[in-house]
């Protein structure tokens, strides 16, 4: 446990150590989370409703895709496909640590170093901008919130991690991934929830794993879903976490068996 | 050499740049085929999310669907010119830390031509079409764009891509003073993006400092803004005024940059 404590830590020094780096990402961060912001705050004016969304609501929901993109989208798990294309994973597999495990361990450090900008961030919002913001005070939808955004984490961990696999076949690992990320962009709900949509989308939606990801948590943090909701959504969120699982490990097996890692 | 001939050597060796980047490009089909699949997926997407906002709101900030669209595509034109012109720009903090800039330095090529205009990404011609399909749509289904208005649209376009070169220019002179190139285009890349919707959704001092200080309005709303109708005189040559002024100022910081380079790899 102690190595991968180790891993965790080194990757948080890693991003001290281009620090510069790190802090214009937080800005980009910024200024995408601002253009939002201010594009909802146009659009629902104070007092006014969208299909069951105040300002304050509306206003809550965006600036949580901020929380919820440090905690589930941050991600080191990118640098997968690289690792294989270019022969690394070999020093992985002679080494005696868990190579699933040891990218989990990379990613909290990357998560744990996101989330902190993304509280000093918020606050600074808070300060500045003073928006209409709701506080969940409920317990139930509190844990609830937690439970399903510890789902959203592994579950994009997996799908990450999937994609990264793609290197054990084609040297081409970054066109698939700006598809996803592109989608990814528009069906998490980072611009918008979800359940503006037209009911037929929404209504398809909802058995993909990308609603999941941010606005699933988020919608139960604004207590806009009932038990029977909730329950239902867990439900989906845990099938997708388990079967992109086992897709992984079984992706992984196969691509194990037909590495060659040529130049090393 | 007389300056038509200078012109026309540079044009051919634009083409001879582009040709062999496409040809680099191609290389892997596939991947081709998927980063124009995404863009045209991101164009879709970006256009069926605006639907979706004005179809349940009537309007934002007063403005109805196909002038968010006109704001929007009007944005993405002159994003995708930019990009296609001047992709070489990305490649250039390679050049720096392989020393491939001091090579540059030597060819009897403008420096600063060869880095702004050294090689276009043909993967964004489809979305330029598709820009200029969606600008002609939504200026017809706008209505009462007159003939001058329209005029005044095409200046400001160019203009937008003065502005929009000129900040290409000053992260080629960051990247030759500090080798730091990448994060610096991006955060130039966010803060255009939020020219994507009119900036009047923005409050003050915010929407001041995105019009005239960091003129993202002057370069991406203000032309959209001139089709309507809805520009003054005095504007538009502000507007022009802007545009050069910051042409002046990045070549001035490049010349700067230029005199302290050390050749920091070779």
């Amino acid at each position: 446990m102690k190595k991968y404590y180790l891993i965790a830590k080194n990757t948080w020094d890693e991003m001290l150590t281009y620090r510069a780096s790190f802090v214009m990402w937080r800005v980009r961060n910024i200024i995408q989370l601002l253009t939002i912001y201010f594009l909802w705050s146009a659009v629902i004016p104070p007092g006014k409703n969208l299909l069951g969304y105040t300002q304050p609501l509306m206003l809550t929901y965006i600036l949580g895709t901020s929380l919820m993109d440090s905690i589930v989208l941050s991600s080191r798990t990118y640098a997968v496909g690289n690792e294989i294309n270019s022969g690394n994973l070999m020093n992985f597999l002679l080494r005696p640590v868990n190579y699933f495990s040891y990218w989990f361990a990379r990613d909290l450090g990357d998560k744990l170093m996101n989330i902190c900008f993304a509280i000093t961030e918020l606050t600074l919002i808070f300060l500045f901008l003073r928006p209409p913001f709701f506080f969940q005070t409920d317990p139930f939808y509190l844990l609830f919130f937690i439970f399903s955004t510890a789902l959203s984490l592994l579950m994009y961990f997996f799908i990450n991690f999937l994609l990264g696999l793609i290197g054990f076949w084609s040297p081409e690992i970054w066109a698939p991934r700006f598809i996803f990320i592109t989608i990814l962009g528009f069906f998490a709900g980072s611009l918008f929830p979800l359940d503006i949509l037209p009911r037929t989308i929404y209504e398809i939606l909802k058995f993909l794993p990308f609603t999941y990801l941010m606005y699933f948590p988020i919608k139960i943090y604004l207590g806009h879903l009932s038990i029977f909701e909730i329950l239902s959504g867990l439900s989906i969120s845990a099938f997708w976490v388990f079967a992109i699982y086992f897709i992984v490990k079984l992706i992984w097996r196969k691509g194990i068996r037909s590495y060659t890692a040529y130049g090393r | 050499m007389g300056g038509n001939t200078r012109i026309l050597k540079y044009i051919k060796l634009w083409f001879m740049m582009t040709g062999m980047v496409s040809q680099n490009t191609f290389v892997s089909r596939f991947g081709a085929v998927l980063f124009l699949l995404g863009k045209l997926i991101r164009f879709v997407f970006f256009l069926f999310f605006l639907l979706i906002i004005v179809s349940r709101t009537q309007a934002i900030v007063g403005y109805t669907l196909w002038q968010v669209i006109l704001f929007y595509i009007t944005f993405n034109l002159i994003d995708s010119l930019a990009q296609f012109f001047l992709r070489e720009v990305y490649r250039f903090r390679n050049y720096v830390v392989s020393g491939d800039f001091d090579y540059f330095l030597t060819k009897p090529v403008p420096v600063l031509l060869r880095l702004l205009f050294g090689g276009s990404d043909i993967l964004d011609v489809p979305i330029i079409l598709l820009s200029v399909g969606f600008i002609f749509a939504a200026l017809s289904n706008i209505g009462g764009v007159t003939i001058p208005n329209l005029l005044i649209y095409l200046v400001l376009v160019i203009n937008g891509l003065v502005i929009s070169m000129s900040f290409h220019i000053l992260v080629l002179a960051i990247g030759v003073l500090t080798a730091e190139v990448d994060n610096t285009l991006w955060l130039f890349r966010d803060i255009t993006q939020m020219g994507r919707f009119p900036i009047d959704i923005y409050k003050n001092p915010l929407r001041q400092i995105i019009t005239f200080i960091i003129p993202v309005g002057v370069m991406v709303t203000f032309p959209a803004k001139a089709a309507m109708g809805l520009l003054s005189f005095n504007i538009v040559l502000i507007s022009l005024l802007v545009g050069g002024l910051t042409l002046y100022f990045s070549t001035r910081v490049w010349q700067f940059s230029l005199k302290r380079y050390t050749s920091a790899s070779s």
